[in-house]
């Protein structure tokens, strides 16, 4: 059963990931993905000191809090300072990050939270953490936490899917045509910052943008459709997440570490085979 | 010309990016011409104008206005053609997912498209000659194809006033003529057309009203009046010499001309 919960955790936290690294990869934004896991840090730490707890409603909002402002922050570099986007996201989250490092050393020893567990996740340790739903099933909270999240970032993108959309596809007509760039960014924004907040103090920062920019970029080396991206990008992920998960348990290793180097390993792999597979198709249309 | 209503207009326009000016202090009202050209050499703000009439670029000082409205109000009533350049066409879509999106908007962001989009987007990509093509992935059209694309978007927006940006740029022979017959149909409809446009020698024969743009204006006007030797050169500058000198050889040595 161990098994199947740990699995169970990866996959949804690899759907609710490749949902939004299609669109951030579509958007050449990926890396906003990795400001955001890490400047979520001061966020949990302030939430932490005002409620007391660890796992809460308040650190989730918390975390999520500030890694919105991480986008603000990056939106306001980029537009109004007029700096290079990816000098943007350095100078914001990495600022966010060092606040939460300095915040946590400073003030924080008696805290069961460091910047390790950050980083690198323990997803192992949700087996640690199971709630009977109702009588008889059990699943780890981390799970039911990660459903509800998958059900508003369905949601968000089946009504949203045609902002999302136009903004990624041409922002320039979207926003002659008057749908605003600004709040499909920050709905995007919005998500993306759920989506890490929940994820990475299961599986790590890492794994996060593992899942973020690798199961997107296979799919769009497999599909020619936005849609079809979307479905793929999430059945990939969840594919690597079990491969992954038996690779960890066969070396003996971090789970998180092994499903990153599946995605990395399967990336190269799909890359070869459909180069392979179009020098075929060109030689038989030659002869 | 003051009795005719305003199309558009722009006062004491200025758009700033970081530090370098595109437009500065642009100010010209166009009565209700049909066919509208804007010219300049490039980087001389062309693009820039259209962004800024339809509100994409937001103006460091100065407004303009369409139907003597605020753009926010007369939206619906206008089609836009960016840059072609300005998009990924490597984007997972076909030609007919971008051909919809003139309909969104139109449609509503949150509704279904119905029946009647679906004959305006196949209506819109036989008009340009790319319903066979509908169901193409966008990353294997030709730059022609691209354009017409984006051109059967725009009618799928059903508009009354059409911007368009740099639409010959780039384009086949057979585009470029497909392009003019559209725009002379559009005409006929009572269309009214605003078109970035770089080809000096066709500009007599395709506009009614010239703006001339070096970051500047240069002039205003229809285009008898308009075009002629000393606003070319203030708004070509050295550049126009150079310019006419390659045309002069190339005619010379009976090569097509083709620009951009």
């Amino acid at each position: 059963m161990n098994d199947f919960y740990v699995i169970l955790t990866a996959s949804l936290v690899a759907i609710n990931c490749a949902l939004m690294g299609s669109f951030l990869v579509m958007r050449k934004m990926v890396m906003i993905g990795d400001a955001i896991s890490h400047a979520v840090l001061p966020g949990i730490f302030i939430a932490y000191m005002v409620s007391g707890v660890t796992t809460n409603l308040v650190v989730l909002a918390g975390a999520a809090l500030s890694g919105i402002l991480a986008t603000v922050l990056i939106e306001w570099f980029t537009k109004k300072v007029r700096l290079q986007n990816d000098a943007s996201i350095g100078i914001s989250y990495t600022l966010l990050f060092a606040l939460g490092v300095i915040l946590i050393s400073r003030y924080g020893q008696k805290v069961d939270l460091d910047q390790e567990c950050v980083l690198y996740g323990d997803i192992e340790l949700t087996v640690l953490n199971i709630r009977e739903i109702f009588s008889g099933f059990y699943l780890p909270s981390q799970s039911v936490v990660l459903m509800a999240v998958l059900a508003i970032l369905l949601l968000a993108v089946i009504l949203g899917y045609k902002g999302l959309l136009l903004t990624t596809f041409d922002p320039a007509f979207a926003a002659s045509a008057g749908v605003s760039i600004g709040v499909w960014h920050y709905v995007l924004m919005s998500g993306v910052s759920l989506t890490t907040v929940v994820s990475f103090d299961s599986v790590g920062a890492i794994l996060v943008i593992s899942f973020l920019a690798g199961p997107p970029a296979i799919a769009y080396l497999l599909t020619e459709r936005l849609k079809t991206l979307l479905f793929l990008a999430s059945g990939i992920g969840v594919i690597c997440s079990i491969l992954g998960y038996y690779l960890a348990k066969a070396w003996d290793a971090s789970v998180a570490g092994s499903i990153s180097i599946v995605i990395g390993v399967s990336f190269v792999l799909v890359f070869f085979a459909v180069q392979l597979a179009k020098r075929k198709q060109s030689v038989i249309s030659l002869e | 010309m003051s009795k005719e209503p305003t199309l558009i207009e722009a006062h004491n326009l200025t758009v700033v990016y970081g530090r370098k000016p595109a437009l500065w202090n642009v100010d010209f009202e166009i009565p209700g011409k049909q066919v509208i050209g804007i010219m300049g050499p490039n980087g001389s703000g062309k693009s820039t104008l259209l962004k800024s009439i339809m509100g994409v670029v937001e103006p460091t000082s100065g407004f303009t206005k369409v139907y003597d409205q605020d753009i926010d109000d007369v939206r619906d009533r206008i089609s836009y053609v960016p840059q072609r350049q300005d998009i990924d066409w490597d984007f997972p879509a076909s030609v007919w997912d971008v051909v919809s999106m003139g309909r969104f908007a139109q449609r509503g962001l949150f509704k279904r498209l119905n029946k009647e989009d679906q004959d305006i987007i196949a209506q819109s990509l036989d008009k340009v000659g790319m319903l066979s093509f509908s169901k193409r992935q966008i990353s294997q059209l030709s730059g022609g194809q691209q354009q017409r694309v984006f051109l059967a978007r725009a009618l799928a927006q059903q508009g009354e006033l059409f911007l368009m940006d740099e639409p010959f740029a780039g384009v086949d022979i057979s585009t470029e003529e497909m392009i003019i017959d559209l725009l002379k149909e559009m005409k006929e409809e009572g269309k009214t057309l605003v078109i970035v446009h770089h080809d000096l020698h066709t500009a007599q024969s395709y506009f009614d009203w010239l703006v001339l743009l070096n970051t500047r204006l240069v002039a205003s006007g229809p285009v008898s009046e308009v075009f002629n030797d000393k606003t070319l050169s203030d708004t070509y500058g050295g550049k126009l010499t150079t310019m006419s000198k390659i045309t002069q050889v190339l005619e010379n040595k009976e090569f097509p001309i083709r620009h951009k």
